[in-house]
């Protein structure tokens, strides 16, 4: 049998969806044949969400705080989707040797990248979605959202300049190997508490809240909570437009940071020789 | 003494006792060999201190500092040890991902004559140490920045051994539990062992006494053995502040310790039968060596 | 375009790093190679595990940057114009494990095809047909962890050729394959370069029948060097001149072989030990030789069992270049290819 010549291939954008899409793909239908993460992925983190509600509840907090918590849990989604599902994952696809077959292929990184977290995005949305929507129920958790459409800006800058950091992240992890879970591992709890997931970052020393700034959830959560709290606003680190502009920044500084570190740290691995070793 | 020889010189407890040695070996090697000594020990400090700064800045926050209270304690001990917790069920549970999908060398385990418990038991050995290790450090911080007042001389050590002996056995139990489910889940759930610790963080009475939570909830923190165990470990080291808390004052210390080697002999016995459905269900579908990975 | 791969003094040397007690040490995995391969043909690389034909290969296909020299596929350079080289090419390796498990086997095909910017119908189309191919048609709606060893490698053969690249490169592509498998997949490869002109494959492999059935010409390498390319013929006739001879006889015991290399008209021995002889292989000058040879066996108490005259093969080529066979220098050696 002879098999037609010359095939018409895309390229440039049309090349670029593509390639997200068919990254996508293998989680969103993964979890599809594999539901067992819907019970372990939602269910679970609503516990351990729901456990820190209980500790400002044991010490007398104002109820208040039991909404951070609520919040800020349902924001560690995105932060666990960004550091395993794109990431770290970037190691495991080189333990797989799929990495290679993806450098090699003429799509762009970014896409392979956006097409990760966009697969585990289903993921992430239902777990974020559940805690918000749970439990704000469950432990009746009041709002008084000032601004719909601030709050709405506030949302997508953050998941953009956190995506956008993400990618960076990512390109490092090319060069790694073991380590690489190590570092996403460590990466858990010291975020957590460095960017106020569960209280106001303003609690912590200036420069230290400053620093942490630099995490787009931590401006990003700090927004939020001023937005939809009554008394937010007072327990704000920055204010809110301030906030609004410094994640805009970010945004593009990460974004267009990823695209030169993703290239420059594949530059790298190519020349060491790091693309396709397997040092486990 | 023939009796005892015969029971020491089993064939079958030489078998488990080789598995779990050789995986002990093997845990280590892999767990501690991903970067130079210095960083290992500075990511053993971190982590944990970072987890116990969050419940820090939250009490802090709402009590302006007051580390002399009862309640401080009892949260930041609870925690302390609650590391043993996940550490223990991850470490036991991701063997079976680790050996399945990355290393792929489980077929080879499985298909070799030892103990696959035990195998996986011994795989969770590293996991305890470097536990340790955090706990160690994690109380030790505790006792110097933050004010946790443990009398050396006064604590019950004895009770504090063996109801930490109990517990971990305990914990590998509950691990092989999770193994065992893992056996028949794909790459994805290589976080189940985290996911369920931080559930048990809510009805264990680890960070705050069982009281706090409704009243239908409560049963489910008195059947899990961890309530107990971290209880005891409290009592040991700072005696009456732990016994300040209603839930488990009634108790003594000996039927506290009864108790939890009661249960923990619920959950061996439930992790036995619970693994060997698994396995058998994993042998049936053929999903002993599969590789999902995605 | 003149070539579709070359290259010029391509070197590669790694860094091995030491234990804790060990410095660390250099590997020269590629010394100054240069190729010439042109459109339409189906070359092969053949050496022993460890020689750099997958060093050679990730340089080729912008997975690794040169040490020193130059390369060029599709008449772009490898690591100046890498997004370049990459629409045109694609890379099979033997025992490879991509994709995901999850994955039907046409998934996991169309999600690579789609890296490549093919459109779905024509990529499953493509897919269908090729499966067919190599006799997978009816595995299309499988979960490829349910597929063994050798479903997987031509699954993953499949994937090479989906994206119909202009230089394809197959490293060891038959492994795992069983015989009736590989010979169709041969078959195949050698269909798809004679189909098309502009269609040029890089094969390496260590199987010499692979290389001399394929391959229109065939380099030799070893410990990153080439020794010889040409077409498998022309190698082949350069020991014609000689004459080869397999000799198995009784156990040494303690007779040194190399005593026999001093005799005239002998050029090179390999000797391989089996459970109650040897066998002796012998390139020499001219048939003559083959009399003082047999002379000073017999002076020492060796009989021959068994005597065979052949037709030199690429693996006596091999040895004639190398000094030892294809497995003698496999068991020597231990270092990543």
């Amino acid at each position: 049998m002879k098999l037609a010549t010359r095939i018409e291939k895309n390229t440039g954008w049309r090349l670029y969806l593509q390639t997200i899409i068919a990254r996508a793909y293998p989680r969103l239908i993964g979890q599809q044949r594999e539901k067992s993460w819907m019970f372990f992925d939602i269910f679970l983190p609503l516990l351990g969400v729901a456990a820190y509600v209980f500790v400002y509840r044991a010490i007398k907090a104002p109820e208040e705080y039991i909404g951070f918590v609520v919040v800020g849990g349902a924001m560690t989604a995105f932060w666990m989707n960004v550091l395993w599902s794109m990431s770290s994952q970037l190691y495991w696809e080189k333990e797989q040797g799929n990495l290679a077959l993806y450098i090699m292929a003429p799509n762009s990184m970014t896409a392979i990248l956006l097409g990760m977290a966009l697969g585990g995005m289903l993921a992430t949305l239902l777990r974020a979605a559940a805690i918000m929507l749970l439990g704000s129920w469950l432990f009746q958790v009041h709002y008084a959202v000032s601004s719909y459409l601030q709050l709405f800006a506030i949302f997508t800058l953050a998941m953009v300049a956190l995506y956008g950091m993400g990618m960076m992240a990512a390109s490092v992890y090319l060069l790694l190997s073991r380590e690489a879970w190590h570092i996403s591992n460590l990466a858990q709890e010291p975020i957590y508490l460095l960017s106020g997931f569960y209280f106001p970052v303003k609690s912590l020393n200036f420069w230290v809240a400053l620093t942490a700034s630099l995490i787009p959830l931590t401006l990003g959560l700090d927004a939020m909570r001023q937005l939809a709290f009554a008394s937010g606003t007072s327990l704000g680190f920055l204010t809110v437009p301030v906030e609004i502009a410094a994640l805009t920044v970010m945004s593009v500084i990460f974004l267009v940071g990823a695209k030169y570190l993703l290239a420059y740290m594949e530059k790298l691995a190519i020349q060491e020789g790091r693309l396709t070793e397997s040092r486990r | 003494m023939k009796k005892i020889l015969s029971i020491v010189f089993d064939p079958n407890l030489l078998r488990r006792w080789r598995s779990f040695r050789l995986a002990t070996w093997l845990g280590w090697q892999i767990e501690s060999n991903w970067t130079d000594p210095f960083l290992f020990g500075i990511y053993s400090i971190i982590k944990p201190l970072a987890g116990a700064a969050i419940l820090v800045v939250m009490y802090s926050v709402i009590t302006n500092g007051d580390f002399a209270s009862p309640i401080f304690p009892y949260i930041y001990l609870g925690n302390a040890f609650y590391i043993y917790v996940g550490q223990v069920m991850t470490g036991i549970s991701w063997a079976v991902i680790d050996d399945r999908e990355h290393y792929k060398t489980i077929k080879y385990m499985y298909t070799a004559p030892i103990h696959f418990p035990s195998y996986l038991i011994g795989r969770g050995v590293a996991r305890f140490i470097i536990a340790t290790f955090s706990v160690f450090i994690t109380i030790l911080f505790g006792v110097l920045f933050l004010h946790i007042r443990i009398d050396f001389l006064q604590a019950d050590w004895l009770l504090f051994l063996v109801s930490l002996l109990v517990g971990v056995n305990m914990l590998a139990m509950m691990g092989l539990i999770l193994a065992g489910a893992m056996l028949l889940f794909a790459h994805h759930m290589w976080g189940l062992g985290d996911a369920v610790a931080g559930a048990l963080y809510l009805f264990s009475g680890a960070i705050f006494p069982l009281d706090v939570l409704p009243a239908y909830l409560r049963p489910l923190g008195y059947l899990m053995p961890i309530t107990y165990w971290l209880e005891l470990l409290r009592r040991a080291l700072i005696g009456n502040v732990a016994q300040a808390f209603p839930t488990l004052s009634s108790f003594s210390n000996l039927q506290l310790l009864g108790i939890l080697v009661g249960l923990t002999l619920v959950f061996g016995v439930i992790s036995k039968f619970s693994f060997r459905w698994c396995e058998a269900q994993a042998r049936e579908k053929g999903l002993i060596d599969v590789v999902t990975n995605y | 375009m003149d070539f579709a791969i070359q290259t010029g003094d391509l070197s590669r040397i790694y860094k091995i790093r030491g234990g804790k007690k060990t410095e660390a040490k250099e590997l020269v995995a590629l010394h100054d190679v240069d190729l010439e391969v042109r459109p339409g043909e189906l070359f092969g690389l053949l050496g022993p595990n460890g020689a750099g034909k997958t060093t050679l290969i990730k340089i080729l296909t912008t997975l690794l940057s040169p040490s020193s020299g130059w390369a060029q596929v599709a008449g772009f350079d490898v690591t100046k114009e890498a997004d370049k080289v990459r629409p045109r090419i694609n890379m099979v390796s033997g025992g490879e494990a991509s994709g995901y498990g999850l994955l039907t086997v046409r998934e996991n095909l169309w999600m690579f095809a789609q890296f490549y910017g093919i459109p779905s119908a024509q990529a499953n189309q493509r897919i269908k047909d090729l499966l067919k191919i190599v006799g997978m048609a009816d595995r299309l709606n499988s979960k490829s962890s349910d597929l063994s060893t050798g479903l997987r490698q031509k699954m993953n053969i499949v994937r090479g050729f989906l994206t119909d690249p202009d230089v394809l490169f197959l490293d060891e592509p038959t492994l795992g394959l069983d015989v009736g498998a590989s010979r169709e997949v041969r078959r195949f490869i050698r269909q798809w370069v004679d189909d098309d002109p502009t269609r040029t494959i890089l094969l390496t492999t260590h199987y010499m029948v692979e290389a001399d059935e394929l391959c229109d010409r065939v380099a030799i390498i070893n410990q990153g060097r080439v020794l010889a390319c040409d077409t498998p013929a022309a190698l082949k006739k350069r020991l014609q001149s000689e004459a080869i001879f397999r000799l198995e006889v009784t156990p040494l015991n303690g007779f040194r072989v190399d005593q026999l290399e001093t005799l005239p008209g002998v050029r090179k021995i390999t000797h391989q030990l089996q459970d109650s002889s040897s066998v002796l292989e012998f390139i020499l000058a001219q048939d003559d030789a083959l009399a003082s040879v047999v002379n000073q066996m017999t002076h020492n108490n060796i009989h021959i069992l068994n005597l065979q005259k052949h037709e030199p093969t690429l693996e006596d080529v091999f040895v004639d270049l190398v000094g030892r066979s294809i497995e003698e220098v496999e068991s020597e050696t231990g270092d990543p290819d």
